[in-house]
């Protein structure tokens, strides 16, 4: 795993208008940044990173597979109580998954370890799936990369085969997308989402969140008055499951994507549940519940709220003092605390691998630099090759 | 009728080719992703059904206004007609157009054509269905059905003419037989009366109002 310079397309932010990636800057920062990339060896790729992926989201589904099942965790993950038995229903009845990401802290050797599971609302996937595609392409055409390069990314082909297997599993031709308002990175995404929907064949329609209407039916509505049969959401599940709609998500029957039963895997009690169930496995980090803070041993701790995005109201902890804190509007909820094992550090970059999977397979990598050791929504975003 | 686009720039371009360990996406369908310097929709509304208007997924179909003149035209289905006007029925009461008022139904659909549906929410008013489309009714893989409207209003553009629930135009009233694309048998869309928005999306306003200068933030992660 190495951090490779390289001289930037000359026409990659024209090329960028073209495409719509409008992204790339953010706050008048990079986010896009391809003045280096990321090289990783195949075995790295593949023992490192894509077994271990495999093998925590199994992990993963087994703890979803105990907690629908059990009150006091359902209790335990803040999730409220009229949707325990959707839950389960929808875990039951094997409900579509489309997508989801594991970060991980990988050092190029050893076992990489779990950060979290991003398994309701992943971003990053446009820059992933499709853009750094494209900018390999471009070096190797260029001649500034080999022509041996490869990457792991197969997410773009895999997203439009598991929507076209989505569409089969509800007998649906045409599937809705949402995102909120004022936020180019979630339209950007939702917008990569409905071009694989399209070139699975599906027909598309777009509305934001906000806009979503309730019908005297009790279905929701698009703003065009047309029923949501079928709804992508990159929405978190626990923000709806406290909103005024939140009544009205289970008469209204929808096909949701990402399904119901994904509220367990996104909610950070996640961790301390692998931990517990799986105690030791070298991927994950020691984690626990805030009751349970008196069986850990380590000096240094890392305190997420349970619900939180992109690094918000994360706090560094040595000896119980606090040291760093992120800010963020979270942690009504409650926090997990994981055991503090620092990201990679390349020169003053600290590195973050997300690791993709699409249904139940691995799909690829994201690589996101920050300057501060926990990755923020403003941390860039980095290509990688494999050679 | 909601235009089908398979391709609005050519070919695809399609890049690289298949090599067997490959850890990337093979293809990738380019000018899909190429947004900047796109068809405008309605120049690319008016190629999508010109595209599938020369499709070759053409289907004879005929429309009926109730199951006996069905039945009259072939006397050995009978049966599938009746079952199919019913299913038209039923379609026609979830996919037609809705209105608060019945005036505002009559105003499209011409005075004494429009019925109301009550349910435990309210009451509502649609036109009656004026017939319904068979398409493939001898085939034994099965028959196509969906619900015809028509206006008998002076003000409309669909007086005397043949309409799908989505307002798709199939011509003359007086017309009987007709080529159709197969997609005008995909099922519409349930159109619904909208009695309230803005339920979801407060957790953003208030996370976003706690202070937060960026104007972008994610709600993914």
């Amino acid at each position: 795993m190495l951090r490779v310079g390289i001289q930037e397309r000359q026409n990659w932010r024209k090329k960028a208008a073209e495409f719509g990636f409008s992204f790339h800057t953010l706050q008048g920062e990079p986010y896009w940044d391809e003045s280096a990339y990321y090289q990783f060896t195949l075995q790295q790729i593949e023992q490192d990173i894509e077994e271990p992926t495999l093998e925590i989201h199994q992990l993963c589904l087994a703890v979803v597979d105990k907690v629908v099942k059990d009150e006091e965790l359902l209790q335990k993950f803040q999730i409220p109580h009229e949707f325990w038995q959707p839950i389960a229903d929808s875990w039951q009845a094997k409900t579509p998954s489309l997508y989801s990401r594991l970060d991980f802290a990988y050092h190029g050797k050893g076992p990489a370890k779990l950060y979290e599971n991003n398994a309701d609302t992943p971003t990053s996937l446009y820059e992933s799936g499709f853009w750094q595609w494209l900018w390999l392409e471009d070096q190797v055409n260029a001649g500034k990369l080999s022509k041996q390069a490869d990457q792991f990314n197969s997410l773009q082909e895999k997203l439009i085969h598991q929507l076209s297997n989505i569409a089969d599993f509800y007998g649906i031709n045409s599937l809705h997308f949402a995102c909120c308002k004022d936020t180019t990175e979630d339209r950007g995404t939702v917008q990569y989402l409905q071009d694989c929907a399209s070139e699975a064949g599906l027909s598309s329609p777009f509305v934001y969140i906000e806009d979503i209407g309730l019908s005297e039916c009790g279905h929701f509505t698009d703003l065009q008055d047309h029923v949501i049969n079928s709804l992508f959401k990159l929405y978190p599940w626990e923000f709806m499951q406290r909103e005024e709609f939140a009544t009205a998500i289970i008469p209204a029957q929808v096909n949701w994507i990402e399904p119901l039963w994904k509220s367990v895997l996104s909610n950070k009690a996640l961790l301390p549940m692998l931990w517990k169930m799986f105690p030791k496995h070298p991927n994950l980090l020691p984690s626990y519940f805030e009751d349970d803070l008196s069986e850990a041993s380590e000096t240094k701790l890392i305190k997420k709220p349970l619900f939180s995005r992109e690094g918000a109201n994360i706090s560094l902890l040595e000896n119980g003092k606090t040291i760093v804190t992120g800010q963020g509007p979270y942690g009504e909820e409650g926090f997990i605390y994981q055991a503090y094992a620092p990201l990679p550090t390349f020169g003053k970059n600290h590195t973050l691998i997300g690791s993709w999977l699409v249904n139940d397979q691995a799909a690829g990598i994201s690589v996101r630099e920050d300057s501060s050791p926990i990755t923020q929504d403003l941390s860039r975003y980095l290509p990688h090759i494999i050679l | 009728m909601r235009p089908v686009v398979t391709s609005y720039q050519g070919t695809p371009q399609r890049v690289t080719t298949q090599k067997p360990s490959q850890k990337r996406s093979s293809s990738i369908n380019i000018s899909r992703m190429r947004k900047g310097f796109s068809i405008k929709p309605l120049a690319l509304g008016i190629a999508a059904i010109f595209l599938s208007a020369c499709g070759e997924e053409k289907e004879q179909a005929t429309i009926y206004t109730n199951a006996d003149e069905c039945a009259a035209a072939n006397p050995s289905m009978a049966e599938q007609c009746r079952t199919a006007y019913q299913q038209a029925v039923e379609e026609a009461e979830r996919t037609a157009p809705k209105y608060a008022s019945a005036q505002d139904c009559e105003t499209d659909f011409g005075t004494n054509q429009c019925r109301v549906v009550r349910n435990e929410s309210g009451s509502f008013f649609m036109p009656f269905m004026a017939g319904y489309m068979l398409s493939n009714l001898l085939s034994p893989r099965g028959y196509y059905s969906q619900p015809m409207f028509t206006s008998y209003s002076g003000n409309s553009p669909f007086r005397n003419r043949w309409v799908g629930s989505d307002g798709y135009d199939f011509g003359d009233q007086r017309q009987r037989n007709m080529r159709v694309n197969k997609e005008v048998f995909k099922p519409k869309p349930t159109v619904a009366k909208t009695m309230s928005r803005g339920g979801f999306g407060s957790s953003v306003r208030a996370k976003s109002s706690w202070g937060s200068s960026s104007s972008k933030s994610s709600w993914g992660g």
